[in-house]
């Protein structure tokens, strides 16, 4: 681990220790009862933190720049803390400007990632189209959008806009493009295709680092909770369900670094696809195990538990589902035949 | 709080040729007709097999030159593992002695054992059992009942070991039996001995498994002589030895592999245009393998780093033993095919039962799957 990253990491520690406290996440959560979001800038402080120590404007590559693996470190580790801000969207649209040579902005920068039918059309220096879902749209000036064989900049702050949430309360935005202004364009073959799949590839990652964070708050709990005379981590059920979860986080993990070591080079489909089926997988078990073992004090608002389960339930599916991207997988591994599976799986094949 | 890492593992332009060696050589002997692939690679054993594949130096390939070994890294080690699973080759008269006892042999035994044994698995010629379980020993190895007392010049071993893979075919066991200390004082006073197969006082009896196979077996010593030399790792260090093990035959990839020839089976029998369902299906197990992959290749760097990951192999042992006994079940509902009775000549579903059956032993063999969940919540600090 790089001396950067150790910095980095600890500097992100440090902001969320002072920042996002329970009333800022509260805040900021559109499933809050008080209407949180309604509030507005919520996060402001917590997004003026980051960007004071440079942590929103890493990705792009720069000579300055830290490392994309450090990068998606942080990634991991912001995902670690539940942090309601559009970090890691910010970091991946940076990334696939600079691949494009289109000067990225200052500030948040979302991904707009059409569903089945939503395909943008471009005509005119406009855009014309509907994309659901977007990650903080109302927060971010600026979204990294994709149509047939273009990567565009455009400016999304004039765009006609409707409110969303995913189940952990951050915002999922519905964008019109029409009004919306392009910035710059660059000719990309596999737009479309890349723009999910960095996506995909970013939410992995800070699924693995969720699910690193369920496991610390369950080890907390199963040593602190105390019934029938002893902590409850002393019980053999407890702890075999804990080695569970544990080994659920080191798949996850593994199968993210797996994804990162492939995507140094630039985006690796099918390594994405591996890790976001697999962290996907992990994050439905995970979530299951952590209420398991809070009990009802999980299911609790009051509890901070759930800002993590929420997002491994939200995050599993967005950017493709892990049955979207296993059913990838899989016409690809039919496609090849039995006999080139093997070579498949120890990265022989071409695959995209 | 205490996580495992899995570090990233780069595999050496070696490995990489080294991969191409073995898969041709492999292709070249399943076209010649030597073997026809089968589910778990340890349960087929063929000695010609095996000498050949020691020819090729493909045995034993991290150890020493002085004693039969190639001095090449885990990695390449690795490597030749992973393809001969894949290709589900006869590897099983092998590979006992090649993943545990020879390292174990290298660096715990005697200079005799070390110089008369090694290059002998080298080469492939030469096979091992483990005697671990007993009648009242099963999970719970600190209980073993077998004696041995110490004699002029040696050990007599006494007692009775159960479901000892191979122990008919192995020319010596590696017993774990009590030197002294009572059953009661637990760890206290094993040790590991090398027993020659051949020496007077030994009887072996088949314990035939649940399909009619022929693996397991009822080993007796009655007052068997052992040298002094044969002993591993010195008097009352048995278990020690016995946990020393555990990361070089808990974290391989014959901990995820087993299945993996019913699962390429299953894909050219689904054909190459699959349904949605069937294609997640498939997906999520090639998912699934690819991250064991991962994590194995990491766990045989750090073996290679001198190391000894011994929660983080039975992490891995856990959740790849767990897709292993998956695979059967995903390929039949990629294919919800009948059998077709007897006299069929159908590749796949012969495979899909007998990986059915065998799969079971998969999370028993080598330490079950709640054994490793407590040796994985101990690593996490709960016990």
């Amino acid at each position: 681990m790089s001396d950067m990253r150790d910095e980095m990491l600890r500097t992100l520690d440090r902001i969320v220790e002072d920042t996002a406290t329970t009333a800022l996440r509260e805040a900021a959560d559109e499933k809050a009862s008080g209407g949180g979001g309604a509030k507005g800038d919520a996060t402001a402080a917590l997004w003026a933190a980051l960007e004071e120590a440079g942590i929103t404007a890493i990705g792009g590559g720069g000579e300055d720049d830290v490392s994309f693996a450090d990068a998606m470190e942080l990634v991991r580790r912001a995902g670690y803390h539940a942090l309601p801000v559009p970090l890691a969207e910010t970091i991946i649209a940076r990334r696939m400007l600079a691949r494009a040579r289109i000067t990225a902005p200052e500030g948040a920068i979302t991904l707009a990632v059409p569903g089945a039918g939503e395909l943008p059309r471009e005509g005119g220096g406009m855009l014309t189209g509907v994309i659901q879902s977007v990650p903080y749209g109302r927060a971010a000036a600026h979204a990294v959008v994709a149509t047939e064989g273009k990567l565009h900049l455009v400016a999304i702050h004039d765009a006609m806009m409707t409110r969303g949430t995913n189940m952990a309360g951050e915002p999922r935005d519905v964008i019109d493009l029409s009004r919306a202004k392009v910035l710059a364009s660059a000719a990309s073959p596999t737009a479309i295709a890349d723009l999910e799949a960095e996506g995909a590839l970013v939410r992995a990652v800070a699924l693995s680092g969720a699910l690193s964070a369920c496991l610390d708050h369950c080890l907390t709990w199963v040593g602190d909770r105390v019934q029938f005379g002893k902590p409850i981590g002393k019980h053999q059920a407890v702890q075999h369900l804990l080695a569970q979860l544990a080994e659920e986080t080191a798949a996850a993990g593994a199968a993210a670094d797996l994804a990162i070591e492939a995507a140094m080079v630039g985006p690796r489909r099918f390594e994405v696809a591996i890790a976001k089926a697999r962290a996907g997988e992990a994050a439905g078990k995970a979530a299951n195990i952590a209420h398991a073992t809070f009990g009802a004090m999980g299911f609790t608002r009051e509890h901070i538990l759930h800002y993590t389960t929420r997002r491994l339930w939200a995050w599993r599916n967005e950017f493709g589902s892990e049955v979207y991207w296993q059913a990838e997988i899989g016409r690809i591994a039919a496609r090849g035949g039995a006999r080139k599976l093997w070579p498949l799986l120890t990265g022989e094949l071409e695959r995209d | 709080m205490p996580q495992f890492s899995f570090e990233p593992v780069v595999m050496p332009p070696e490995a990489l040729k080294l991969r191409q060696e073995v898969r041709a050589f492999l292709a070249d002997e399943i076209q010649k007709g030597s073997f026809t692939p089968a589910v778990g690679s340890m349960v087929e054993g063929d000695e010609a097999f095996s000498q050949k594949i020691g020819a090729k130096g493909w045995l034993g390939m991290t150890w020493p030159k002085q004693y039969g070994g190639g001095e090449r890294s885990s990695l390449e080690r690795y490597v030749v593992v992973e393809e001969l699973l894949a290709a589900g080759a006869p590897s099983l008269c092998h590979w006992i002695a090649e993943r545990q006892s020879g390292p174990q042999i290298l660096r715990h035994g005697s200079e005799r054992a070390k110089t008369t044994i090694l290059p002998e698995i080298a080469a492939g010629r030469c096979y091992f059992a483990i005697g671990m379980s007993e009648p009242d020993t099963g999970s719970d190895l600190a209980s073993v009942k077998s004696r041995a007392v110490k004699t002029d010049g040696g050990w007599r071993i006494t007692g009775r070991k159960v479901w000892t893979s191979f122990a008919h075919r192995a020319h010596y066991v590696i017993a774990l039996v009590r030197t002294s200390g009572t059953p009661d004082q637990r760890h206290y006073g094993l040790s590991q001995f090398i027993v020659d197969m051949k020496t007077p006082g030994i009887t072996v009896r088949p314990i035939y498994n649940l399909y009619g196979g022929h693996d397991f077996n009822e080993v007796t010593f009655d007052d068997v002589l052992v040298p002094d030399d044969m002993i591993v790792g010195g008097e009352g260090r048995g278990w020690e030895m016995v946990v020393g093990e555990l990361a070089f035959e808990r974290s391989g990839p014959d901990r995820f592999m087993s299945s993996y020839p019913l699962l390429a089976e299953a894909v050219d029998e689904m054909g190459p245009d699959p349904e949605r369902m069937q294609a997640a299906e498939l997906g999520r197990a090639v998912a699934h393998l690819a991250t064991l992959r991962r994590m194995s290749a990491s766990i045989a760097g750090m073996l290679n780093d001198g190391k000894s990951p011994v929660t983080e192999a039975a992490l891995v042992k856990d959740l790849g033993t767990t897709l292993e006994q998956e695979i059967p079940e995903i390929v039949r509902r990629i294919l919800p095919v009948e059998p077709r009775g007897v006299g069929s000549d159908n590749g796949y579903v012969d495979l899909q039962q007998l990986a059915q059956m065998q799969c079971v032993s998969y999370s028993i063999r080598g330490g079950t799957r709640e054994i490793l969940r407590g040796m994985i919540a101990r690593g996490l600090g709960l016990r």
